[in-house]
C-alpha cells in the first residue's frame, strides 16, 4: 500500500510538474533562508556554551549621572567586591592593552592579546588542552595560547614549557594551551598574559586608582544570588571608595551572555530581526503551500469520491497527500541545505563576518540544526498535508463524484486572508528596504561638516622597530609631500572621522558650574585645513609658536554649548578641583561629524601634537588635487617601504573610511533586500499557481463570456481584479506597521530622514507591478484560449 | 430478497419550499434481477441509484439491504456494506487518471486488504476475461471510451459484488460500444447471477433488463 502511495505521489507530482516545481522552488529558497537566519541566531546563542557554568558569570557596568555608561569600572573595585561579598566565587579583570609582538625562533607575530588575573580560569573555566588551569597565569612571565595560535606556531606538538619573546625583551614561558574556542564565541582570544605583567606598563599603572572607570571586571557568582542585593552593596562600595562618586548613578551586574548585545546594540536588532524574519518567511512558505494545496484538493474532489466508492478511507487520502508533500519538503530541505552551505552562509559571513566572527557549519557539532530542519520539515508536511484535505474528505460522495465543490465556499475567505497576509509581509519588507535604503543614502551623502573627497589617509601606526630613524624618515616624507605641487594639505593626527577613540575626560567650568564629558583626540596644525573643517572662532594650532602650544586646545561647538558659553574668548579647559591654569581654548571648530550619523555629535576637544611625532599619531591625511591621487600614493608607499616596521603601510581614501562606517547597516540592508525579494517571489509563486488553477476552474465561464462577446482585456481584468484588490488590502495593512517599525528604528539614529509618503507608494507599486506581471501571463493565456475548445470539454 | 425500499422520500429546501427529488418510492429487488430505471432528465433516476448505492442519504422511509436496515446504520457500517456487496459503473467511467488500467483494477482490492498474490491473480483474471491484457499498462486517457468503460465494469466486478449499479453506462459511447457493454451486462446477469440496476435513457438498452422502472418528478409511474 505504501509503495502504491509512493508511486502515485511521484506520478501526481510529475503530472503537475509546473506547480510542483514552483512549490519546490519556493520551499527550497524559503527553508534555505530560514535555515541561514536561524543558524546565525543559533550560533549566537551557543557561542559561549563551552564555558562551564556560564550562567553564573557576570560583568560590572557603570552608569553615570549624565546618562552615559561604561562596561568597565575602577580597577580596585573588584578586590573590594570579592573581600566583602561571600556570594562571589571568583573575579578577574580582563584587559586588552594593544596586541603585543611575540617571537618564536625567527618567526614574529601579533595576536589578539588579553591580560587577566590568575583567577581568570576560575571565572571562565575554558577547558585546557595542555597545561594546568589553576596555575597557568600565576607566574608573571607566563603566557597561555589558544589552540589556533598553538597550531600555527608549534603544530600538533605540546608547547607547554617552551618559551617565546614578547615585545623584544620579555622572556615568557608557555604554561597552557586552550581547547579550541567556538569561532563565533564572544571571546576573541589569541594569547592570554598575566595581569601582573601589564602592571609594569606605566600608562596602565597610572590608571589603577579609584577615579578611572577603565577596567573590565568579570565575576563568577554562586547560584541563586540576589543580584539586587549585590548591586546595592557594590553601589555602597563605590560611594565609600570612589574619588568622585557623584558622577556615578549606579552600578549594574549583567550576565556575561548579554554582553555582546550590550556592547553592540545593533546585535539585538539583528538577532530579533532574524527571528522575526524567519518566522515571517516560514509563515509565508506555509501559507503559500496551504494555498496551493487547497487548490490542488479542489481538483481532487472527484478522485477522493471515487476512492471512497471503491472502499477507500479518508485516512488513505490524507496519507497519500502527506506523502506527496513530504517528498516535496524533503527534496527542498536537501536543496535548501545546499543553498545554505554553498550560497547563503558565505553571503552571511560576507556581510556580518567582520563584526561578529565568521560562522562555520559542521555536521558533527551542529547536528542539532540538521535535526531541527528535519523536524521542521515533518511539521510543515503534516500541516500542509492534512489541513487542506480535511474539508474535502468530509464532502458527501454523491457531490464529490460530480466534482461539485460549492459547499467549500467558506474556504475562499481563508484563501483571501492568506493572500492578504502574504502580501502584507512582502510589502512590509519592501517598505523597510526602501526606507533603510533612503536612510543609508542620506547618511552617506549628508553634509558632514568637512570635505571628504580627495583625501588620502594612510595608517602610520605601524610598530616601528626604530622610532628615531622612523621619525626622521617621516619628516623627509612630510617635507616631500608639502613640496609636491599636487598636494594641497598634509596632516597627521591620532584620529580621523570614523575612527576617533572613545577617550573621554570630564571638564568643569566653575563660572557656570557645569561638568562636561568631552571626547578627546590629538591633531597637528594641518588637520582642520586638510579636512576643510571650518573654524568658527579663534585660530588653528600653530606649529611656529613655541610658547607651549601643547597647552592649547580647540573644541567643537557642542562642547562650547555644553558649557553654556557664547564664545570661547578667554576660556580655559580645566578639571574639577584643578589648581593649574588648565588648557587655553584657542579655537572653535564646526560640529563636524567625526562619527557616523547614528550618533549625535558629542563635545570634542583636540589637543596639539607635533606633526612629526609618529608615536603620537595614527593617521597621515593628505589632500590632493583631483586626479593626482595615484602619484602621491606611490610617493607615500615608497617612503614607508624604506622605514623598518612590523606592520605594512596601508592607505585608503577618507570617503571609503566614512562609508565604511555603514558597512554593518548596509549588510542589514542587503539581508533585508534579499528577504524582500524572497517574500515577494514566494508570494507570487503562490499567486501564479493559484490563478492558473482558478483560470482552469473558470475555463467554462471564460468560454461562455467570450461566446457572449467579452474581449480579451475584459477577461484579463476579470481574472486579475480580485487579486489586485487583495494586494492593495495587503499594502494598506503593511503601511502602518512599516511606518511604526521604521519610525522606531529611525529614532535610534541621531540624524535621520523623515519617512515620506512616496516610500509607501513606491513599495505598493512594486508589489502591484510584480503581481500584475504574474497575473497577466496567466490571465492573457486563458483569455486568448479558443472558447469552442474550452466549452467542448464539458 | 436483495433489497427493499419502503416509502422513500428525499427533498431539498429551495426558496423556503420543499422540492422533492424522490417521492414515496417503494421497490423490491430480488437476487438475479436486471432492472432498468427510465425517465426524463431530472426525474430522480440518478438520485434513486445513489440512494440504493448508499452514496446518498434520504429524508424519510426505510431501506433494507440483505436484511440490514440501512437507514439505521452508521456511516462506517454502511460503507463497509457497499464496499462488500456493490459495484458501481458510471457514465463518465470515473477511472483514476493517474493509475494504469491494472492499478485501477487493483484499487478496490487494496481497500479490501486482499493479499498481494491473490490480488495479482484476480486482476490477471479480470484482464483476461475482458480481453484487455494488452492494455494493462496504459493510462485511462490512452484508451477509447468503450475501452475505458470496459475497465470501469471490470473494476466494479473485481470485488465480486452481488449488485451492480450502473448510471447511464453507455451514455458516452457510440452504438457499437454500447451494444458490447450491454451484452456484457446481460451475460453477467445470466451466467454469473449478478443483480444489475441500470439507469438509462435508451429504450433499446432498457430491453436488456428483466424489469423497467419508470420515474417522473421523483415518483414511480
Amino acid at each position: 500500500m505504501l509503495l502504491n502511495h509512493l508511486r502515485l505521489s511521484f506520478r501526481n507530482l510529475w503530472k503537475n510538474r509546473l506547480l510542483s516545481f514552483l512549490n519546490l522552488l519556493g520551499l527550497s529558497i524559503g527553508i534555505g533562508s530560514v535555515l541561514t537566519l536561524m543558524f546565525s541566531v543559533y550560533a549566537f546563542y551557543i557561542a559561549d556554551n563551552n564555558i562551564p557554568e556560564h550562567e553564573q558569570i557576570y560583568y560590572v557596568k557603570t552608569h553615570l549621572t549624565d546618562g552615559n555608561d561604561y562596561m568597565e569600572a575602577a580597577y580596585p573595585l573588584m578586590d573590594k567586591i570579592i573581600s566583602t561579598s561571600p556570594e562571589v566565587e571568583a573575579g578577574t579583570h580582563l584587559h586588552g592593552w594593544g596586541n603585543v609582538w611575540l617571537e618564536v625562533g625567527d618567526k614574529e607575530f601579533q595576536k589578539e592579546t588579553n591580560y587577566a588575573d590568575p583567577e581568570f580560569f576560575e571565572v571562565f573555566g575554558l577547558p585546557f588542552k595542555h597545561g594546568n588551569q589553576s596555575t597557568a597565569l600565576k607566574e608573571k612571565y607566563s603566557i597561555v595560547l589558544t589552540d589556533k595560535v598553538s597550531q600555527q606556531l608549534f603544530g600538533d606538538t605540546n608547547p607547554v614549557g617552551k618559551s617565546l619573546i614578547a615585545a623584544d625583551t620579555l622572556n615568557l614561558t608557555i604554561t597552557g594551551v586552550l581547547e579550541p574556542i567556538s569561532p563565533y564565541s564572544s571571546f576573541r582570544l589569541g594569547v592570554l598574559l598575566p595581569n601582573t605583567l601589564l602592571k609594569d606598563n606605566p600608562g596602565f599603572k597610572r590608571q589603577i586608582n579609584w577615579g578611572d572607570s577603565f577596567s573590565p571586571i568579570f565575576l563568577k557568582l554562586r547560584p541563586d544570588v540576589d543580584i539586587a542585593q549585590l548591586e546595592s552593596r557594590i553601589d555602597q562600595l563605590v560611594h565609600n571608595n570612589y574619588s568622585d562618586p557623584s558622577v556615578i548613578s549606579r552600578m549594574e551586574i549583567i550576565p556575561h551572555s548579554k554582553m555582546r548585545m550590550d556592547a553592540i546594540p545593533v546585535v539585538g536588532i539583528i538577532i530579533g530581526g532574524n527571528i522575526a524574519t524567519s518566522f515571517f518567511v516560514l509563515l509565508l512558505v506555509l501559507v503559500n503551500l496551504l494555498n496551493l494545496n487547497t487548490s490542488t484538493m479542489f481538483r481532487r474532489t472527484k478522485d477522493i469520491a471515487i476512492r471512497k466508492i471503491l472502499g477507500g478511507s479518508s485516512k488513505g487520502v490524507i496519507t497519500q497527500f502527506c506523502l506527496e508533500n513530504g517528498i516535496l519538503v524533503l527534496l527542498s530541505i536537501l536543496i535548501s541545505g545546499g543553498l545554505f552551505l554553498g550560497v547563503l552562509l558565505p553571503q552571511l559571513n560576507d556581510v556580518f563576518g567582520a563584526d561578529f566572527g565568521k560562522i562555520n557549519f559542521s555536521f558533527t557539532d551542529d547536528y542539532l540544526v540538521v535535526l531541527g530542519a528535519i523536524t521542521l520539515g515533518i511539521a510543515v508536511t503534516l500541516v500542509v498535508g492534512i489541513l487542506p484535505t480535511l474539508r474535502f474528505v468530509s464532502l458527501p460522495v454523491s457531490q464529490g463524484i460530480k466534482g461539485k465543490i460549492n459547499s467549500v465556499k467558506g474556504n475562499f475567505f481563508f484563501k483571501n486572508a492568506f493572500i492578504i497576509l502574504q502580501f502584507s509581509i512582502a510589502i512590509l519588507f519592501i517598505c523597510i528596504a526602501i526606507i533603510l535604503n533612503s536612510q543609508i543614502g542620506f547618511m552617506k551623502k549628508a553634509d558632514l561638516g568637512f570635505e571628504r573627497e580627495n583625501v588620502i589617509v594612510g595608517n602610520i601606526d605601524l610598530d616601528y622597530k626604530n622610532i628615531d630613524a622612523a621619525n626622521s624618515s617621516f619628516k623627509v616624507l612630510l617635507d616631500n609631500l608639502k613640496a609636491n605641487p599636487y598636494v594641497t594639505n598634509v596632516s597627521t593626527s591620532q584620529a580621523i572621522p570614523s575612527d576617533y577613540y572613545f577617550n573621554y575626560t570630564n571638564f568643569y567650568d566653575a563660572n557656570t558650574d557645569t561638568d562636561v564629558r568631552i571626547r578627546r583626540s590629538y591633531t597637528d596644525q594641518g588637520y582642520l585645513k586638510t579636512l576643510k573643517i571650518p573654524l568658527l572662532e579663534g585660530r588653528d594650532f600653530d606649529s611656529t609658536l613655541d610658547n607651549g602650544e601643547e597647552l592649547s586646545v580647540i573644541i567643537n561647538r557642542s562642547a562650547m554649548e555644553a558649557f553654556g558659553w557664547n564664545s570661547i574668548e578667554g576660556k580655559r579647559l580645566k578639571w574639577k578641583n584643578d589648581d593649574s591654569k588648565g588648557h587655553r581654548i584657542v579655537g572653535l571648530m564646526k560640529d563636524f561629524h567625526y562619527q557616523d550619523l547614528q550618533n549625535a555629535v558629542e563635545p570634542l576637544v583636540h589637543y596639539y601634537n607635533d606633526e612629526k611625532d609618529l608615536a603620537a599619531h595614527r593617521y597621515l591625511s593628505v589632500r590632493v588635487m583631483e586626479g593626482e591621487e595615484k602619484g602621491v600614493q606611490d610617493i607615500m608607499t615608497a617612503a614607508f617601504a624604506k622605514i623598518d616596521s612590523r606592520k605594512t603601510f596601508a592607505q585608503s581614501f577618507l570617503t571609503e573610511k566614512v562609508s565604511g562606517q555603514y558597512r554593518l547597516i548596509e549588510g542589514m540592508l542587503k539581508t533585508i533586500n534579499i528577504v524582500a525579494l524572497l517574500t515577494i517571489f514566494i508570494s507570487c509563486l503562490g499567486m501564479f499557481g493559484l490563478i492558473s488553477f482558478m483560470a482552469k476552474r473558470r475555463i467554462k465561464e471564460i468560454g461562455i463570456r467570450k461566446v457572449l462577446g467579452a474581449g480579451v482585456l475584459k477577461i484579463v481584468v476579470l481574472l486579475s481584479k480580485d487579486y489586485i484588490i487583495l494586494v492593495s488590502i495587503g499594502a494598506l495593512i503593511a503601511f502602518p506597521i512599516a511606518w511604526y517599525m521604521m519610525n522606531a528604528w529611525l529614532g535610534s539614529f541621531a540624524y535621520s530622514i523623515a519617512i515620506q509618503w512616496w516610500m509607501f507608494v513606491l513599495s505598493g507599486l512594486i508589489a502591484l507591478f510584480i503581481t500584475a506581471f504574474t497575473l497577466g501571463i496567466q490571465a492573457i493565456k486563458s483569455a486568448t484560449a479558443n472558447p469552442v475548445q474550452s466549452l467542448r470539454t464539458e | 430478497m436483495l433489497l427493499q425500499l419502503n416509502n422513500i422520500f428525499k427533498w431539498v429546501q429551495q426558496g423556503g419550499q420543499r422540492v422533492f427529488l424522490l417521492k414515496d418510492i417503494n421497490l423490491e429487488v430480488e437476487d438475479g434481477e436486471f432492472i432498468s430505471i427510465m425517465g426524463p432528465s431530472g426525474s430522480g433516476k440518478s438520485t434513486l441509484l445513489n440512494v440504493i448505492g448508499m452514496l446518498d442519504t434520504f429524508d424519510e422511509g426505510e431501506y433494507d439491504f440483505l436484511n440490514e436496515s440501512v437507514h439505521t446504520l452508521k456511516e462506517k457500517y454502511r460503507s463497509n456494506l457497499y464496499k462488500e456487496y456493490i459495484g458501481f459503473v458510471f457514465q463518465s467511467y470515473h477511472l483514476l487518471d493517474e493509475l494504469t488500467v491494472e492499478e485501477n483494477l487493483e484499487m478496490p482490492l487494496l481497500y479490501k486488504k486482499v493479499k498481494g498474490s491473490e490480488r495479482k491473480a484476480l486482476v490477471a483474471d479480470m484482464l483476461d476475461r475482458f480481453n484487455i491484457v494488452g492494455k494493462k499498462d496504459l493510462f485511462p486517457t490512452q484508451l477509447s471510451g468503450g475501452q475505458q468503460q470496459l475497465v470501469g465494469v471490470a473494476r466494479a466486478l473485481i470485488g465480486k459484488p452481488k449488485l451492480i449499479l450502473a448510471d447511464e453506462p453507455t451514455g458516452n459511447l457510440n452504438s457499437q460500444q454500447s451494444e458490447e457493454i450491454m451484452e456484457l451486462f446481460q451475460n453477467l446477469n445470466k451466467e454469473d447471477g449478478v443483480t444489475i440496476i441500470q439507469v438509462t435513457h435508451s429504450e433499446k438498452n432498457a430491453e436488456y433488463g428483466s424489469r423497467i422502472l419508470n420515474l417522473l418528478d421523483g415518483r414511480k409511474i
